[in-house]
């Protein structure tokens, strides 16, 4: 093809298409450039975290870009690693960290780096959201839009509409699931799953006993007009095969 | 104002825009100017309306300053607090309207006369400290103006004031 480009990343020879996102062309290439708020399930990245910036070195200019939405327009070198980019890792650690300091996971992610110097920030208590908005976009996109950020500034938080029991969620916890720092709680007994201050009955599968996810969710999930599953996905499958196998005897 | 009157009076709003999202703002900033907050009812109804997520709605209506989720006072006074009035006092002004309404900046007084808000740069630097009640300026405020300024307006309630300096 005639628009494909060569960037070289930490070193390695890579081809890509014109505007394809850093990020993309170096997972291809088994290069991983770390992140929080970045997910594959979406086309659209959040950008948020930022914690996947690079260093660009293009025409003799070097800048420091977001990987996961910087397409790249032409030959360039790319150092997804280096002593600038660690410096400026670090800081994005250190302010997400004290953020939401019960995350463990950005502590996980930055104990390599040097993260001295960052004393006089100070923490917000028991916090656990970088604010990324990937539950958010989640909802939106798989669930029923019922949650959103409100607020704004230092107050802003992910929250359903005037805090209260939202009559939208269907309680398939994709929020929760697609949250990196494991932020949004709920919990969850043998019958009733409790997420965003609601109560939802669970349904279980007729032949193994898995939960299907709740009432609502699997309601969603078929439509208003569809069919409600009694078995779950995976008895399906086995019954399917089964089926097959009595059919044509083999395999 | 009657339940019945509210609801349609919602719906005289929002049917007035087009099936579209991006007139959402100015239909809430409408809901705002008439009810002076927006009711919950308005939110849902908009939502509805305009066949998105409410809480997408409610995300811009708490986003926003100038939208509010709770009724705002009949008499809106706002102080600027810009770099002009915070030097020259408006800090005090603040002060001042807690003494005598009670509240803090960005509470309404209990029954409902008078809200307060703190603003940023008015633009009318020149004249700080600056304080603006219903739309009327009042200029080179010193905080022993406030309560006669509070009780025009108290006493006048609907009637127009004009603004004195």
């Amino acid at each position: 093809m005639s628009d494909m480009i060569t960037v070289t990343i930490d070193g390695i020879e890579c081809t890509c298409e014109k505007g394809e996102y850093i990020y993309d062309v170096a997972k291809r290439n088994g290069i991983k450039i770390p992140t929080l708020c970045r997910h594959d399930a979406f086309e659209d990245h959040r950008a948020c975290c930022r914690i996947c910036i690079v260093e660009v070195e293009q025409r003799g200019r070097t800048k420091v870009v977001t990987s996961c939405v910087y397409p790249i327009d032409g030959e360039c070198e790319i150092r997804t690693n280096s002593e600038r980019i660690q410096e400026e890792r670090a800081v994005l650690y250190a302010l997400l960290g004290h953020r939401a300091p019960e995350a463990e996971l950005i502590g996980k992610m930055s104990r390599r780096l040097d993260m001295s110097g960052f004393e006089r920030l100070v923490s917000i208590d028991n916090e656990k959201c970088i604010l990324c908005g990937l539950c958010v976009q989640a909802c939106n996109s798989l669930g029923t839009g019922a949650i959103s950020t409100v607020l704004r500034g230092t107050e802003k938080k992910v929250a359903t509409p005037y805090d209260e029991p939202s009559k939208f969620c269907v309680g398939c916890l994709s929020c929760a699931n697609v949250c990196p720092t494991g932020a949004i709680e709920y919990s969850q007994t043998d019958t009733i799953r409790t997420i965003w201050h609601r109560d939802f009955e669970l349904l279980h599968c007729a032949e193994c006993g898995e939960v299907m996810g709740t009432a609502e969710s699997v309601r969603h999930a078929v439509g208003p007009d569809g069919e409600l599953p009694t078995i779950c996905d995976a008895c399906r499958k086995k019954r399917l095969a089964n089926e097959m196998m009595a059919t044509y005897r083999y395999v | 104002m009657t339940e019945v009157n509210h609801a349609s009076k919602i719906a005289e709003i929002i049917e007035a825009y087009p099936v579209d999202q991006r007139f959402a703002l100015a239909a809430m900033q409408d809901m705002q100017h008439a009810f002076n907050y927006i009711p919950e009812e308005g939110l849902a109804a908009l939502a509805e309306y305009l066949g998105c997520p409410q809480a997408q709605l409610y995300s811009m209506a708490t986003f926003y300053k100038a939208l509010s989720l709770t009724p705002k006072g009949e008499h809106i006074i706002k102080i600027c607090n810009g770099t002009a009035c915070h030097l020259r006092g408006a800090m005090n002004l603040a002060t001042e309207l807690k003494r005598d309404l009670g509240i803090e900046p960005g509470e309404t007084t209990e029954n409902g006369e008078f809200s307060v808000e703190l603003v940023n740069c008015l633009g009318s630097c020149a004249l700080a400290p600056v304080m603006v009640v219903d739309g009327n300026y009042h200029n080179k405020l010193r905080v022993e103006q406030i309560p006669g300024i509070i009780e025009s307006y108290a006493a006048s309630g609907a009637e127009e004031v004009t603004a004195n300096d």
